[in-house]
């Protein structure tokens, strides 16, 4: 029993079993649910989610309260700057994806130095940096959708590339080799790691720990910026609040993939899998014809579930 | 009548070490008992179980007579007694006047503060040093704009405004001088006189003989003996104190060259809690830090790892000047930290022995790419080297108890292959096998040509490891112990001042 | 008053006092009918609904805690107390019965944060992120769609006057006089003792779990009167109301010298700091800058205020 129980506080065990619980429900609510092509469907949908996710659990594990609200927008910044310079060309992809990726990454590396430099709140600064750049978008955009997607990109999302599958399944399963890469092969991500769990400790080990949190947030908006252009991608055109639903998504993935709120623990591959088990959630509660309030009241009451698993403050003694 | 507290066979344990194993104390009323104990002897956890701020294992506590079983501060407060921290309960944005009556403001009558009478109060407690405090003590001024000393008599005046019945004053007149120590003194016979019990706690045995009636002295966490002042003399309290401490081994002493450069020469180091320390270091030799805690011991170490960075002061290493501002330098140029303080300092929670290991090989190879397998072996070595004890290099470091997480985080510098150790009180806390395999491996090391700075607040250590002891006291380095005064009779003299 | 006068002398509140008067200045200029009596009573109007939640706010940040959810207690307490009026009838005693529901729901919602973060040691910032969402799911639930007019007792009521003053300028003076109140009590010390040094407030005996549990229940009802003032404007239910005034709000107490790491400040300075960034409003409008630019100045500000509040706060460390 005490065995069980451990296995179940196992996140990526936990993420699993959700999956597989949800595919049933899901099935067992509307048959075909868990068919080839929907489950195809349901990964693409998960993709996007994932890649923006990549970020936000740097920015988490990297510790002292890490979070990034800013990923939001970064995603709509990243999606309005990649379909106004392709407006859909085929061959200005690639110049779309680097100018939306540089554009992210720079705000993404100011949000990083306000945590380092002027040790303002993770979470306080990345949601400033939402109302700066949220307004700065209206201003761009004249509040009106611009920009289209390239039909090549369009393709590369939404059809089979290769065995049936997108290709941008075959970019998420890249960014999973390149995050493992990153954290289990690098002396970065090394730090990181020893960074999230005990920021003293690893400073007094030399390490160099303003500069890893300030690139850790570059790299939140960077990947925020390219899940920006999956998402014009997706949709074949942007509108400027287009990034904000996948804020609190790429929050409760990053938890439910065993990342913890405190930093320090987890890795890329149980944010994948929270990735998914949140897109089957919000398949299923669809599928339930729940209402939009209903949705949200379980996404809060999930993310305060997870905080009791795994994000305690420590007590108060002498 | 009972008297004020009488406390029996008092037993605490921290998970494996024990910190006391027969603490006992009574104090009458309208008495000053000082409580005297060498380095971790368990004067302060005695101090914190009666004020309920740690609970005990065992043991009885009666206050007047009546049972006191506290479980919070506040059980022990409304019993009367009063704790002295140093400085710790003050909060830095408050006034002085607010912090001397936090939690206990008197009110008018519809709830509000009276502001009035908090000052015309707080005033009064002030008044009699006000003379002795320095410019700027003022009622209205925030606590973070004072000078230490002036925060410690914030601090006293906030514990006599609770009116309690038994204070204990722990290192109350440690950032005072010696006008202010009058002034204080001459306030606590007027408590004394109002049938109020005291207990002291001073490393300066001067004071102590001055102020206290009654001497109880603990050492290695039992109370050991309890003398009245008027009857006893400095040189019976310090040899309670140290007891019959085995008589150390002196290590072997490795010849070396003599014209041999040296390897460390810090000259004239200042810092927040230094003053003008020099000193020479050479290869092989283990040099220790003595005297009581927080002397500027544990500053000097954190400065010449790039810590907490030396305001001024030249180091040279190898006869090359260095420049630490940050852990990285002082790591590049082979110089390792090893805390006491695991928790906080050292362990990375959660993640396995081997990146617990790994972590300060990256800053010195200046590595990009890491490759587990190859560097595992390396670090099987290094834990060996101290005989620890573990499952594998993937475990969590939790899974090891104290004395193995020590040993691990002393592997991750051995890893390394550090020319100079700063060891900063690196065996508090940890089981005496663990201890031995530690002394062992550092004379080794020693052996081997790496320098050593070693500060322990045990000083049977320091005794049995050091070539030489610099004792400190206020920042400053108070004598240089070596040869036929490596005794703990010196040793313990030095660090209490010249009064010994 | 004179340690409040203490804690407020040499910090950046008086930076906003100057700058509210350049803003007045500046704004007297570009409108030159801004002080007749219309005019600011209208502003007054806009403004009343974030200088109450900014002083709510106030008491969570002085104790080192932060409440991202006031939003969307504002939309709760507005669509609980239109709902309650309808149901009961929109008599007067329907209005005043529906005041109170409003204003307990306002209480309830921060006893359930405080508990949280105070009790369960739930970490402030993700915990009140969390509460925000569900609680904006349960407006939607209440009250799904905007509309269901409250009656007219109670707008008219609002934008009218009592002896010769307009009911906004009482709410407002009251609110002033509650603020008054509150730091006359030995509550306000302890409030800041727990947010200026947790471990030292402890070990003087503070009971520092229900101090930070009040400091959330008086933001609740501060959020609760704010949402009763937007409703008195809107005359009608909307379940998205005051979606922007968390940020707002934080940034209105940092800009009036609350330290966002508790323990300093006062809620006179949150106020100054909530009617300097509805000058800029006024003046970014009267200045015949696009409407768009508001989002993008304010965050700037916000995001300005918020470095310069820790740099100056930075400075003090002991």
């Amino acid at each position: 029993m005490a065995r069980i129980k451990t296995l179940l506080a196992e996140p990526l065990v936990l993420a699993s079993i959700a999956i597989l619980v949800l595919l049933a429900a899901g099935e067992f609510l509307s048959p075909g649910f868990a068919r080839g092509d929907q489950v195809t469907r349901l990964l693409t949908v998960s993709a996007i989610l994932g890649i923006v996710a990549a970020g936000q659990s740097l920015v988490v594990i990297g510790g002292r309260e890490g979070i990034d609200l800013s990923v939001g927008v970064l995603i709509s910044l990243g999606a309005f700057t990649a379909g106004n310079v392709m407006n859909g060309v085929n061959g200005a992809i690639l110049p779309a994806v680097l100018t939306a990726g540089g554009v992210t990454f720079a705000i993404g590396i100011v949000n990083g130095l306000g945590v380092t430099l002027l040790r303002i709140p993770p979470l306080v600064m990345t949601l400033g940096m939402m109302g700066v750049v949220q307004g700065g978008l209206v201003v761009l955009s004249r509040g009106a959708p611009s920009g289209n997607a390239a039909p090549m990109l369009m393709g590369f999302v939404n059809q089979p590339l290769l065995l049936g599958l997108p290709g941008i399944l075959f970019v998420w399963a890249l960014i999973a080799l390149a995050m493992w890469f990153l954290l289990r092969r690098t002396s970065f991500g090394y730090a990181v790691y020893a960074m999230g769990s005990n920021e003293r400790a690893a400073a007094l080990t030399g390490m160099p720990t303003g500069l890893l949190r300030t690139l850790l947030y570059g790299l939140s908006g960077l990947f925020a910026g390219l899940t920006g252009v999956c998402v014009i991608g997706y949709t074949g055109n942007s509108f400027i609040s287009v990034g904000d639903q996948y804020v609190l998504p790429s929050i409760i993935a990053v938890v439910i993939g065993g990342v913890s709120l405190a930093g320090g623990a987890g890795n890329y591959f149980g944010v994948m899998l929270g990735a998914i088990a949140l897109t089957l959630l919000q398949s299923v509660l669809t599928t339930l014809q729940l209402e939009f309030w209903g949705r949200q009241i379980i996404f809060g009451a999930v993310l305060l579930g997870l905080m009791l698993l795994y994000g305690r403050q420590t007590q108060l003694r002498v | 009548m009972p008297p004020a507290l009488r406390a029996q066979g008092i037993t605490k344990r921290f998970d494996a070490v024990v910190a006391l194993s027969d603490g006992a104390l009574t104090v009458e009323r309208g008495e000053i008992h000082a409580l005297l104990g060498a380095n971790g002897c368990g004067k302060s956890t005695l101090c914190k179980i009666i004020a309920g701020t740690v609970l005990r294992d065992g043991g009885s506590v009666q206050v007047d007579g009546v049972p006191l079983e506290p479980k919070r501060p506040a059980d022990a407060e409304a019993a009367g007694i009063a704790l002295f921290y140093q400085e710790l309960s003050l909060v830095p944005q408050l006034t002085v006047a607010e912090n001397i009556f936090l939690g206990h403001e008197p009110r008018t009558r519809a709830g509000f503060v009276d502001r009035r009478k908090l000052e015309d109060d707080a005033g009064r407690l002030l008044g009699p040093f006000q003379a002795v405090a320095g410019s700027g003590l003022d009622l209205h001024t925030p606590v973070a704009r004072l000078a230490p000393d002036q925060r410690q008599i914030v601090e006293i005046l906030k514990v006599l405004a609770r009116r309690p019945r038994l204070i204990i004053f722990d290192e109350a007149t440690a950032a005072l001088d010696r006008r202010q120590v009058e002034f204080f003194f001459r306030m606590l016979r007027e408590l004394k006189a109002q049938g109020i019990a005291m207990i002291f706690i001073s490393h300066r045995l001067d004071e102590v003989f001055e102020i206290c009636d009654r001497i109880t002295v603990m050492r290695n966490g039992a109370t050991v003996a309890t003398y009245p002042a008027a009857e006893t003399d400095v040189n019976r309290v310090v040899h309670a104190m140290v007891g019959a401490m085995a008589e150390h081994l002196h290590p072997p002493q490795v010849e070396r060259p003599a014209n041999e450069q040296p390897r460390l020469v810090v000259d004239r180091a200042r810092g927040r809690r230094l003053r003008d320390v020099s000193l020479t270091l050479r290869p092989g030799e283990i040099l220790g830090l003595g005297g009581l805690q927080g002397q500027g011991q544990s500053a000097l170490l954190r400065g010449l790892f790039g810590a907490d960075p030396l305001d001024s002061g030249r180091v040279n290493l190898d006869g090359a000047p260095l420049r630490l501002r940050k852990p990285a330098d002082a790591v590049r140029h082979g110089i390792a930290y090893v805390s006491g303080d695991r928790g906080r300092d050292a362990a990375l929670h959660g993640r396995s022995i081997f990146e617990n290991i790994a972590a300060a090989s990256f800053i010195r190879e200046r590595r990009v790419l890491v490759w587990p397998g190859r560097l595992a072996e390396r670090f099987r070595q290094a834990a060996a080297a101290l005989n620890t004890k573990y499952a594998g290099l993937e475990a969590p470091i939790g899974s090891l108890s104290g004395g193995n997480q020590q040993k691990i985080f002393i592997a991750r510098w051995l890893a390394t292959r550090p020319a100079v150790l700063l060891l900063d009180d690196p065996t508090k806390g940890i089981d005496l096998a663990a201890k031995a395999d530690f002394f062992d491996l550092v004379q080794r090391l020693a052996a081997e040509g790496a320098s050593i700075l070693f500060y322990s607040s045990e000083d049977a250590e320091l005794l049995g490891l050091c070539n030489r002891i610099l004792v400190f006291n206020g920042g400053a380095i108070a004598a240089e112990l070596s040869g036929g005064t490596m005794t703990a009779l010196h040793l313990t003299r030095a660090a209490y001042g010249d009064a010994a | 008053m004179t340690g409040m006068s203490m804690r407020l002398r040499g910090r950046s509140w008086l930076v906003t006092l100057l700058a509210l008067i350049v803003l007045v200045a500046v704004n007297a200029v570009l409108q030159p009918n801004l002080f007749t009596g219309t005019v600011l009573k209208s502003n007054l109007t806009v403004f009343l609904p974030l200088v109450l939640v900014a002083i709510g706010q106030t008491y969570v940040v002085l104790a080192g805690d932060i409440d991202l959810s006031v939003g969307a207690v504002i939309a709760l307490v507005n669509v609980v107390t239109v709902t309650v009026i309808a149901a009961i009838g929109n008599g007067v005693g329907a209005v005043l019965l529906g005041l109170l529901a409003g204003m307990l729901t306002g209480m309830a919602c921060g006893l359930f944060n405080g508990f949280l973060v105070a009790v369960m040691r739930f970490q402030p910032i993700v915990t009140t992120f969390a509460t925000g969402i569900i609680f904006s799911g349960l407006a939607l639930r209440v009250l799904p769609t905007a509309g269901l007019p409250v009656p007219a007792p109670y707008w008219r009521t609002y934008a009218g006057s009592l002896l010769g003053l307009p009911v906004t300028l009482w709410i407002f003076l009251t609110a002033l006089l509650l603020v008054a109140l509150l730091s006359w009590r030995p509550f306000l010390t302890h409030l800041a003792a727990v947010g200026g040094s947790r471990t030292g407030a402890f070990q003087t005996g503070l009971p520092v779990a229900r101090i930070r549990i009040q400091g959330y229940v008086l933001a609740g009802l501060f959020s609760a009167f704010a949402s009763l003032c937007l409703t008195g404007e809107t005359a009608s239910g909307d379940p998205l109301m005051g979606r922007m005034l968390a940020l707002s709000s934080i940034s209105a107490v940092v800009l009036g010298g609350t330290a966002l790491a508790g323990g300093s400040g006062s809620a006179f300075g949150s106020v100054l700091g909530a009617l300097v960034l509805g000058m800029i409003g006024n003046v970014i409008f009267f200045a015949g800058l696009p409407f768009e630019y508001q989002t993008l100045v304010q965050g700037l500000i916000t995001l300005a205020a918020l470095a310069g509040g820790v740099l100056v706060a930075g400075r003090q460390r002991w």
